[in-house]
């Protein structure tokens, strides 16, 4: 009969006398207002169980010294903020902490711009062209991250890298025996090339689904109505694409800024010295490879509280993204 | 054919040659990987590099799958990342659609938490997880493996699904929602072929980190049947007595086979078509 | 076809979880399992050692089995952290002897001093590996096998040098090298003597030659020793050579690469390193390849060279600690140690040793610093970082050694 029918319960509700229309109401806006919650409830429920006392423990770690001694009888002595003031007056932190911040930015500037432009330039491509580079996009993310750090290491090994042979033969400059190793600066751009190359297929793909779903006709009538594709870019694509791409780069610095394998093993724990620590690596070598627990402990929350400040832009700005009206 | 149409082919030959050319220079090191699977030993550790070996051989890859316990810790990985993509898959795109849809209290700090669970670095939670994995028997079995991936992937896979609900056109979930179901069961039923693209992707991500995955599996797995491909890669490095460069670059190629064929298999729902027609009046 | 598809990935997750937790029954320490943590070495080296000491005690002991888990080097340690502080710590651990101080003071281990003389040739063991398992006079841990470093060499490239005589002295070494440079200069980046740059354990065989030490004990506190005229006299003689004789990368370690696949490829006339190095050399030099002692500055002398090597110890949590020392008898018995021998390492005790060139280099060694934070100074890299600050000339040998003895005292007498 209505050409806007309310979802059954609510129907019944509005005939029924006021007591019982009331339990109705409710108990029917109870279940739907309850929904969001169970639907959240599996994820908070995994995430609570499993890392819940683990951060606990790491909390309490920082507030105590607690070395390999300490560790095999599982007790640690209290020393309050003493893990925490010896961190923050060591030069090392600090210029560690720059460091790292440099190379984030770095990392993530090269990994979003080229990543979008290929997500761009892939659906400018004909059909066989795209599927031949998504696979070798594919490809490249599929090789884990210990071959890759191999395979990179034996590209640009001071012996016989292909790297120095393929510059000193394009007469780039003479590059035998070049050292790629020698100086920071290096070593971390190195090191860069290695996590942008791994990082691009990730976020060319997600880019690339996202702009699926541009719907074609919005694009084809603003380019019926004479847009150029640059205004198209602009009006039609990026408001679509804006979500994904805060998304994406909130997450390149959270991981970018923690990154611990590459550097440590494409480094070399045997080169890894104050001078080319990251934070991720710092981490490593101060709680692990000295057991210092307790002093890891605190650096990782440091960590945490740096990255949490660092994000707090990108994070409003998605919250507000998509409020639900 | 008109000048126009021309200039089209060709700036379509243009782009397609730029694709090549990044194709090239992206494939480049895992090129070198597979091709050096093939080398002879002589040439795998040449002082000059050899650009393809015209003297290819099967040996290295004989060798690694003879070095012990490889199918058991392929099907092994087969297990963890096949269950560890469904559930995070599951979860995170019940969660996606809560934080995407509703307004709730509560909401702002569940996406707080969901982010700031991606920022607690990985290092510092090896010693305290293994703790909480041993206290319930989770240590040396697959299913501990599993829990840790699957928090691992959780929020990044909810954060990029909420992304992709999001970035549905509004005409389109409008168009959906006329033959009047309840909220959460047309949210479900139409939003799905919708969102497929950013499953797909979001999926490849989370079986991908799993399959590459090495940390947590190396200090969680002791026996070596029960391990993953990753930590039986490392095995050709760990020895301080000669590293076989050709098997372990044959091991690589082997265990990265399987990460392409799912990508290929699925690679077509993420194709461009797919919207087309979805709003019609 | 979605509910197809859903019903499909339920059925993979349930069997999948079945396959999953399969196995957490056995869960449990069962009382009747030996647990071992040796390194790859002994899984590609000598297999045939590991199995004939678990069928010796399966024999002693029916009802048992002993599961052993390779472990590598890179990351071992963090794996004990974890299972000291978790649980399912091994029954026996492989340590290597630089690594036993930390984890002896730490009290990770089980006295097992009662115990020696159950061992074979336990009255006879080379003093300098056993040392590194005895803490405040307690016996921690057994010695498995040693290394020592020596040269192996191309006797092809060397003859054709017209070197006719082995040198036996550094000077003399010195001079050959260079008529081998001479002769070889066009192999582009031929390395008479491939040395890497940052190879401390060949280094500091340099300093002690000369009478230094990396640091010593005065008053309970330790103090860096690199400073000592005669450390730095060492420190220099070592640019010295180095220069004169590699071609390799100043900041390059004695893992990457690994010296033997630069002499594979026919980039060195010699490289320095433990015994073993011959296994690898490549089939084409196979046969044109032999080994000398690495000679001393002082004439006649051998270098003293760093006894590497491996102790085997029980962790104070394992639940089998008389099994496992029975397993420790099986496994370090003088047949198990003369199959060691056989594959080019050093047996535990001197009624044992032969006269091979690993045996003989061994005559004169070093070791370092018995102190419980020795393995920070390793981690840290404070002697690597020392002599590729030296070899790039970016400070004199004294500067960089007193920054590193400063850096060494500070870090043994950390707390």
């Amino acid at each position: 009969m209505s050409s806007n029918p309310l979802p059954d319960g609510m129907a019944i509700a509005a005939e029924t006398p006021w007591s019982r229309q009331r339990r109705r109401l409710t108990w029917s806006r109870l279940a739907r207002g309850s929904v969001p919650y169970l639907l959240i409830l599996p994820v908070l429920a995994v995430i609570g169980a499993v890392l819940g006392y683990p951060l606990y423990s790491l909390v309490r770690l920082s507030f105590q010294h607690y070395g390999l001694f300490e560790l095999i009888r599982h007790a640690g002595q209290s020393v309050g903020l003493a893990n925490y003031s010896s961190v923050l007056h060591d030069q090392i932190f600090w210029h560690t902490l720059l460091r790292t911040v440099v190379f984030t930015i770095a990392n993530v500037g090269l990994t979003m711009t080229i990543g979008t432009a290929l997500a761009l330039l892939l659906v400018r491509l004909s059909n066989w062209v795209r599927v031949v580079l998504m696979s070798g996009l594919v490809l490249v993310w599929s090789v884990p991250v210990v071959v890759a750090v191999q395979v990179w290491y034996w590209m640009t090994n001071y012996q016989n890298g292909v790297l120095n042979y393929a510059l000193t033969k394009l007469h780039l400059g003479d590059f035998f025996h070049h050292d790629w190793y020698a100086t920071t600066f290096s070593q971390l751009g190195i090191v860069t090339a290695l996590i942008v190359w791994g990082a691009l297929p990730f976020v060319v793909v997600t880019v690339y689904a996202a702009l699926a779903q541009v719907p074609r006709e919005l694009v084809e009538a603003a380019e019926i109505d004479g847009a150029s594709s640059l205004r198209v870019f602009r009006d039609v694509t990026v408001p679509i694409l804006k979500p994904m791409l805060l998304i994406l780069t909130s997450l390149s610095i959270l991981w970018d800024f923690g990154v611990f394998t590459q550097p440590y093993l494409l480094i070399g724990q045997a080169h890894t010295t104050p001078s080319n620590y990251l934070m991720g690596t710092y981490l490593f070598e101060e709680g692990y490879i000295k057991t210092d627990f307790g002093r890891g402990a605190a650096i990782s929350l440091l960590m945490l509280l740096i990255v949490a400040a660092m994000s707090v832009f990108y994070v409003r700005k998605m919250v507000k993204i998509g409020d639900v009206e | 054919m008109s000048a126009r149409a021309a200039r089209g082919r060709g700036r379509q030959g243009a782009w397609n040659a730029l694709g090549i050319a990044i194709f090239v220079v992206m494939v480049f090191p895992v090129y070198w990987m597979i091709s050096t699977a093939f080398k002879p030993e002589d040439q795998v550790n040449s002082l000059n590099p050899t650009w393809l070996s015209l003297r290819p051989t099967i040996r290295h890859f004989r060798d690694a799958i003879h070095q012990p316990f490889f199918w058991n810790d392929v099907v092994n990985t087969l297990i963890v990342v096949g269950i560890t993509v469904v559930i995070a898959m599951t979860l995170a795109f019940l969660s996606a659609v809560a934080v995407a849809k509703y307004r709730f209290t509560g909401r702002k700090l569940f996406i707080v938490i969901v982010i700031g669970v991606q920022m607690i670095p990985g290092a510092g939670l090896i010693i305290p997880l293994y703790v909480v994995l041993a206290r319930y028997h989770q240590v040396n079995v697959l299913s501990g493996v599993i829990i840790v991936y699957v928090t691992a992937v959780l929020p990044f896979s909810v954060w990029t699904l909420r992304g992709f609900i999001i970035g549905i056109p509004k005409d389109l979930e409008e168009a959906a929602m006329v033959d009047g179901s309840t909220r959460l069961g047309a949210f479900i039923r139409i939003l799905l072929p919708l969102v497929a693209p950013g499953l797909v992707a979001t999926s490849v991500f989370a079986f991908i980190t799993s399959w590459n995955e090495y940390i947590f599996a190396r200090i969680l797995l002791n026996d070596q049947s029960k391990q993953t491909v990753t930590v039986w890669l490392s095995y050709f490095l760990g020895s301080s007595r000669h590293t076989d460069w050709g098997a372990l670059m044959a091991g690589s190629t082997l265990t990265a086979i399987p990460v392409v064929v799912f990508f290929l298999l699925i690679q077509r729902r993420i194709a461009f078509n797919l919207t087309a027609g979805a709003v019609r009046g | 076809m979605r509910t197809r598809v859903f019903v499909a990935a339920v059925a993979v997750v349930a069997l999948g979880v079945v396959a999953a937790t399969a196995g957490a029954s056995g869960q449990h320490r069962q009382a009747n399992k030996l647990t071992v943590w040796l390194q790859v070495d002994a899984q590609s080296g000598w297999p045939d050692v590991v199995a004939a000491a678990n069928a010796q005690f399966q024999q002693d002991h029916p009802g048992y089995t002993v599961d052993v888990q390779y472990q590598n080097w890179s990351d071992h340690l963090q794996k004990f952290d974890a299972t000291l502080a978790g649980g399912n710590s091994p029954d026996v651990i492989e340590m290597g002897n630089t690594e036993m101080t930390k984890y002896m003071a730490a009290g990770a281990f089980a006295d097992i001093t009662s115990s020696k003389s159950i061992f074979d040739n336990s009255a006879n063991w080379l003093k300098g590996l056993a040392a590194s398992g005895v803490y405040g006079g307690k016996l921690y841990g057994v010695p498995y096998y040693a290394g020592s470093r020596v040269v192996t060499y191309r006797t092809d490239v060397y003859n054709k040098a017209g070197i006719k005589k082995l040198p036996t002295s550094l000077a003399q070494f010195t001079t050959d090298a260079r008529m081998l440079a001479a002769k070889n200069a066009s192999v582009k980046g031929f390395s008479p003597v491939y040395i890497a740059g940052t190879d401390w354990y060949f280094a500091m065989s340099f300093v002690y030659d000369f009478g230094g030490s990396i640091a010593k004990t005065s008053k309970g506190k330790w103090i860096g020793n690199l400073d000592s005229p005669q450390s730095i006299a060492g420190l220099t003689a070592y640019k010295s050579f180095f220069t004169a004789v590699s071609k390799a990368s100043k900041t390059s370690d004695e893992a990457h690469p690994a010296p033997y696949d630069v002499y594979s490829q026919g980039a060195a006339g010699s490289i320095i390193g433990p015994g073993w190095y011959s296994c690898c050399v490549g089939d084409k030099f196979k046969t044109t390849t032999a080994q000398f002692v690495m000679p001393s500055h002082t004439p006649g002398q051998p270098m003293p060279g760093f006894l590497g090597g491996s102790d085997l110890a029980i962790p104070t949590t394992s639940a089998n600690k008389a099994l496992a020392v029975d397993w420790l008898k099986d496994f370090i018995s003088t047949s198990s140690e003369k199959a060691l021998q056989a594959k080019g390492n050093i047996p535990n005790a001197t009624n044992l040793l032969g006269t091979n060139v690993n045996e003989r280099a061994a005559a004169r060694s070093w070791f370092v610093p018995a102190a419980k934070h020795w393995v920070d100074v390793e981690n840290g890299n404070i002697l690597r970082n020392m002599l590729a600050t030296i070899l790039q000339g970016k400070l004199t040998v004294k500067q960089a050694a007193q920054n590193a003895s400063d850096n060494i005292s500070l870090v043994l007498n950390g707390s």
